[in-house]
């Protein structure tokens, strides 16, 4: 056989056993084996005394060519075996992904606060501070300067808990006004500020009563508000905690720190105003207190009530929440079982 | 107060439905809500029973034959006690409709035939309490003839609409139909039409047979008076019972009842007394001397004392003043003459009264919130001539004055320009005066300025904000656009402390604990079991119950209460904060602090125990974890320990520890102590409790960029073996004291105590790291500084280096 047949054979017997292996070391042992120094390609050129001196190019570039062709047969063998390899990986590593995944859990706010905050930021972007407040309070900011001095009827409307005669636990976050409204410094512009807080009144506790709950007080005193500005202010709020769609409405009500006061109705968010088992068949929701803060109240703090006009409004976090989630009970809010509490995970 | 659709239209033209009045007078007044009686109620007619005999197979039983108006008597079965031949009884038809979807056949009673059913009213639903007390037992008696086959329901009222006013202190001057009828009428720009009572004069003597002192100047502002002779005590008409129990209010005889009419019909409250039970012919308004009693009946005596405004006759009290009168003068079925009195009381005198004694009722709930002084004298004139037409009375005596005060009209100035930049509207001068004039004020203008006469039926009104309510919602708030305030810019925002809580509570909510809110009050226990502040407890006067008592003095024990509830109910694992004040009070101050505090617990399993995780039991490590972190968050410049203490109450001794910054305590964290925690109904539980405010008062930390450390590091370890009773951070606080400059960070790898090691004796491992971030740092600079911290250990806590 020719030398340059052998060389040929060599190239077919090769790419072959390159195609026939089936792991990475066989086709490694193939490359040492057919290209090695020792391999069949170098042991058949040492037949080329043999050749004619004008063939030995030829037969040089030939061989060249059957360890070039080995040798790619060889590397593409192994791209299709490593292929393979990682198709059998993948496979091997395929999960359930319908499995449940157990990991760091992230605490729920309690959704009074969640409701607040709500309220809080919806007034600071409208620029009004966030004014804390005593829980304990004298009977002086609670009542008096809220224009219900002793004797007064309206104290029977609020039961209250009081420690001495003159100090009790704070009925209503109005208690605030006062206190701010002498702390202010009006030339330095108008008083906005809401304050937010816990109240205390001598209800037993039931479905709808509770002896502690929140309320949100707001007050703003410039020249010039009006009871245009407040109706303004609430259907906004009432817009942002309850829908865009929603309408506001007054009515004539009673408190003795407004006049006049009105009662705040929201269009149902509900059944939109049709009337449902909601808003009792009325299409309409009580959702709040307010009014334009009495002239003696504003007096009491050195506001010259000829000058500077206000309004004020409260209203109440657990009933805002209990409107908008359909909770039912107040004593909910404060008996903090965990179902209950992480159901509202994320709401606000 | 509700008002009758038929009474009213005695003073007011009523075109709208009842609903409709109901809703407008809630937008434009008073909250209302429309009241539809007898709407479950049917085939009920009067009934004449024309004989009656016993039951031939009962004892109790009754065969009445009954007219219904009809060309033949039906015979129906009656059981009740009280029924009669020739009385006219409600008689519920064969298919009569009452409360309660009961429906009424025909039928047979023990073998006799029954066409229908004679009727007590509260089977139509009258509370039994507005029954007249002789028909509570039984059927009710027509108190004259009636025509028989007439609708029963229209005679008794119970087809009456009504608009139930839900009246806000301030608007009293509705709580009568008089005041209701102006209310109403406004709303629809309509004004009422009243009729004065006449005293028919040919009965009027010119006697005044009693004397009336006002001894009590100051708190009686009118006292009228008129004694009556020859009434003739009996029920009274039906119109009359019927428009009495549909207002609330019994029917008792036509005296008493004649009184209540005029309260309903004036609002102002009237007493009877019976003239011959005065102990003298004088009466004197005066204050009670202390001991003195007024018996209201067999079974209830009040003792009075010097703060009651009471009326006295003789040695006898008789009354307890707009409050109630006792037993001593009071009206009844054989009275002859009596003394009718119409008074206006100080309204705070007869409301701590009325609550003193337990007995608040139509006739104080009136006083208190005040009545119309101008009306006191129509009143008591139209209580006589309600009685002179009822029963036709003997002689009337001439008014006798107690005293008089001259009712004043209250004149308001308003300013045309302030009304409408106060509401933000923009109403004509004539607009306002028609909303006025609607609701019978009369104006007077001026430029500007309206000069308004307020008649003493609104004694409400006072000042220029109260015209302003008047106006605007008669005008409607419908009517008001909403604008914003137009006023400068503020800056709003939260208190830097507020900020500061904000952010605590984001790092525990992150740290996966659930936000509770518990309450305030507490037991005087809760209030002690925690107090690690070492306050005075602060208690509320008249607390409701025991359990919410005291102010809290610790958030704790709220958290186990919350732990306790959930383990109750199956939730075991539980991670729970609160965020709220506690109430430390010193010795010598009334007031409290309130100081802002962070509590957690933690109980139970962290994670749970699913296909591919186990659950852990929370430890000591794992709470105090969370501490760490979150006193990483605070941004400030302090140094905190946790130092170990026994002495915290209810807390495990060995896993108890003062959490300190710069040596100040700012809080605790612990274990609950085993048999704590046993009482409590919880299992084992970590709990802590930081003090906001002292936390927020710490200095900020200046933080300023620094670029990643260019230079590497170097770690030593070192193993050591102490004794036990030295706790970790004593060691590592040495290790820093001694580590020189360069030493950056201590790590412990391994606490170890057991076999191999001394008894008493534990194993500590640290990796310490060293790094200058100037230069590197060379291997001599750390072993020198290596040990020297040795050494100190040696040296300090007789360690054995190993
Ligand atoms: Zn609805």
């Amino acid at each position: 056989m020719s030398l340059n047949d052998k060389l040929k054979e060599l190239r077919e017997s090769g790419i072959d056993d390159a195609k026939r292996a089936e792991h990475l070391k066989d086709l490694n042992d193939l490359r040492v084996k057919l290209l090695g120094k020792k391999g069949p390609i170098t042991q058949a050129l040492r037949g080329m005394k043999d050749v004619p001196k004008e063939e030995r190019p030829e037969i040089g570039t030939l061989a060249n060519n059957v360890k070039k062709d080995i040798q790619e047969a060889i590397e593409a063998r192994i791209q299709e075996v490593n292929q393979r390899i990682i198709a059998q990986k993948l496979q091997e590593e395929t999960l359930d992904v319908t499995l449940p995944a157990q990991g760091h859990k992230i605490g729920t706010k309690h959704i009074l606060n969640q409701t607040i905050e709500d309220i809080e930021q919806f007034f600071i972007g409208l620029g009004y501070e966030v004014a804390p407040g005593y829980e304990v309070e004298e009977d002086h900011y609670n009542f008096e300067r809220l224009n219900i001095p002793k004797d007064h009827p309206a104290r029977d409307m609020q039961d209250t808990f009081y420690i001495t005669n003159e100090l009790l636990m704070r009925t209503q976050t109005s208690a605030q006004e006062g206190r701010d409204m002498d702390a202010h410094d009006f030339s330095k512009g108008p008083l906005k500020m809401i304050s937010p807080g816990i109240v205390y009144r001598r209800d037993d506790d039931d479905a709808t009563h509770s002896h502690q709950f929140h309320q949100l007080e707001g007050l703003v005193v410039d020249k010039n508000i009006s009871m245009a500005d407040l109706k303004g202010t609430l259907e906004a709020l009432c817009r942002h905690v309850f829908g865009p769609d929603r309408e506001i409405r007054f009515r004539p009500s009673f408190f003795p720190f407004t006049e006049p006061s009105v009662e705040v109705d929201v269009s149902c968010f509900n059944c939109g105003g049709e009337g449902c088992r909601i808003c009792k068949y009325t299409g309409w929701i009580e959702v709040l207190g307010a009014g334009l803060t009495h002239p003696n109240v504003l007096e009491m703090s050195g506001i010259d009530h000829t000058k500077y006009s206000a309004f004020a409004f409260g209203l109440g976090p657990e009933r805002f929440a209990m409107l908008k989630y359909g909770i039912d009970d107040i004593r909910d809010f404060y008996t903090n079982d965990i179902r209950f509490l992480e159901q509202f995970k994320g709401v606000n | 107060m509700k008002i009758s659709m038929n009474w009213l239209k005695e003073y007011l033209p009523v075109e709208h439905s009842v609903e409709e009045i109901a809703n407008k007078v809630s937008l434009t007044g008073i909250e209302s809500a429309p009241v539809k009686l007898g709407t479950d109620l049917s085939k009920l007619v009067v009934g004449h029973i024309n004989s009656i005999k016993p039951h031939p197979d009962s004892d109790h039983l009754n065969l009445c034959q009954v007219d219904i108006g009809e060309a033949e008597d039906v015979q129906i079965v009656c059981g009740a006690p009280n029924v009669a031949a020739d009385q006219y009884v409600i008689v519920a038809l064969d298919g009569a409709d009452l409360p309660a979807g009961k429906k009424i056949k025909k039928g047979e009673i023990r073998g006799q035939v029954s066409n229908g059913m004679i009727c007590g009213l509260d089977e139509l639903g009258v509370k039994e309490s507005l029954v007249p007390t002789a028909y509570q037992k039984g059927i009710y008696v027509f108190p004259a003839a009636e025509k028989p086959g007439a609708d029963a329901k229209e005679l008794l009222g119970l087809n009456d609409e009504m608009v139930d006013l839900d009246i806000t202190p301030n608007r009293a001057d509705t709580l009568g139909m008089r005041g209701a009828a102006w209310e109403i009428g406004a709303t629809y720009d309509k004004k009422p039409a009243f009729t004065d009572p006449k005293i028919d004069d040919s009965k009027v003597e010119s006697v005044n047979d009693v004397t009336i002192n006002i001894k009590a100047d100051n708190l009686v502002t009118d006292y009228l008076a008129r004694t009556v002779s020859g009434v003739k005590v009996a029920e009274s008409p039906l119109w009359m019972q019927r428009r009495l129990w549909n207002q609330g209010i019994q029917p008792v005889n036509n005296i008493v009842d004649a009184a209540n009419y005029v309260m309903i019909e004036l609002g102002e409250p009237v007493q009877i007394y019976d003239l011959d039970k005065l102990t003298d012919k004088a009466v004197t308004v005066e204050m009670a001397t202390d001991a003195s009693k007024l018996v209201l009946d067999d079974k209830i005596t009040k003792d009075l004392n010097h703060d009651d405004l009471v009326i006295n006759s003789g040695n006898d009290t008789i009354g307890l003043a707009g409050v109630t009168q006792g037993q001593k003068a009071v009206v009844t079925n054989e009275t002859k003459n009596i003394l009718i009195e119409s008074a206006v009381f100080d309204g705070t005198s007869v409301r701590k009264a009325a609550q003193r004694h337990d007995l608040r009722g139509d006739a104080s709930n009136r006083f208190e919130k005040g009545v119309d002084n101008g009306a006191v004298e129509i009143s008591l004139n139209r209580v006589v001539e309600l009685i002179n037409d009822i029963t036709d009375v003997k002689s009337i005596s001439q008014i006798l004055v107690g005293k008089e005060t001259p009712a004043k009209p209250t004149i308001i100035k308003a300013s045309i320009e302030h009304v409408n930049r106060l509401m933000g509207i923009t109403l004509s001068d004539q607009e306002m005066i028609k909303i006025l004039d609607r609701l019978g004020f009369t104006t007077e203008e001026n430029g500007d300025e309206l000069t308004v006469t307020i008649p003493s039926r609104r004694w409400d009104m006072t000042i220029e904000a109260d015209l302003i309510e008047e106006i605007m919602r008669i005008y409607g708030y419908e009517n008001l656009k909403g604008t914003l305030p137009s006023g400068n810019e503020t800056n709003g925002g939260y208190t830097p402390q507020r900020e500061f809580i904000n952010k605590l509570k984001n790092v525990l909510l992150s740290e996966g604990m659930d936000e509770t809110i518990t309450f305030g009050l507490v037991s005087k226990k809760e209030a002690t079991d925690f107090n690690t502040i070492d306050s005075e407890y602060t208690r509320v006067l008249h607390p409701m119950t025991e359990d919410h008592e005291y102010l809290r003095t610790s958030l704790i024990p709220g958290l186990i209460k919350t732990i306790a509830y959930n383990k109750a109910r199956k939730t075991t694992d539980i991670a729970i904060f609160e965020q709220g004040r506690i109430f430390d009070r010193e010795e010598g101050n009334d007031r409290p602090k309130e100081v802002e505090y962070i509590a957690g617990a933690l109980a139970g399993n962290l994670g749970a125990d699913t296909w591919n995780t186990n659950a852990k039991a929370v430890d000591f490590y794992d709470i105090k974890a969370i501490i760490e972190e979150l006193l990483g968050f605070l941004n400030v410049d302090a140094t905190f320990e946790f130092l170990p203490s026994e002495k915290i109450q209810n807390l495990h001794p060995g896993q108890t520890a003062v959490i300190t910054a710069d040596e100040k305590t700012v809080g605790f964290v612990g274990k609950l102590h085993p048999e704590y925690q046993a009482n409590s109904s919880v299992d084992d539980t970590y709990v802590f409790e930081l003090n906001v405010d002292s936390l927020l008062a710490l200095a900020k930390k200046n933080v300023k960029a620094q670029s990643a450390p260019k230079y590497p590091s170097i770690n030593r370890d070192l193993a050591i073996l102490v004794d036990k009773k030295i706790a970790s951070g004593q060691i590592v606080k040495d290790i820093f004291n001694n580590g020189g400059e360069y030493l950056k960070d201590v790590n412990i790898f391994d606490v170890y105590q057991g076999s191999n090691i001394d008894v008493g004796h534990k194993s500590l491992g640290y990796h310490l790291i060293f790094q200058n971030p100037n230069d590197t740092l060379t291997d001599d600079t750390v072993e020198k500084a290596f040990t020297q911290i040795k050494d100190s250990l040696i040296d300090q806590f007789d360690v054995e280096v190993r």
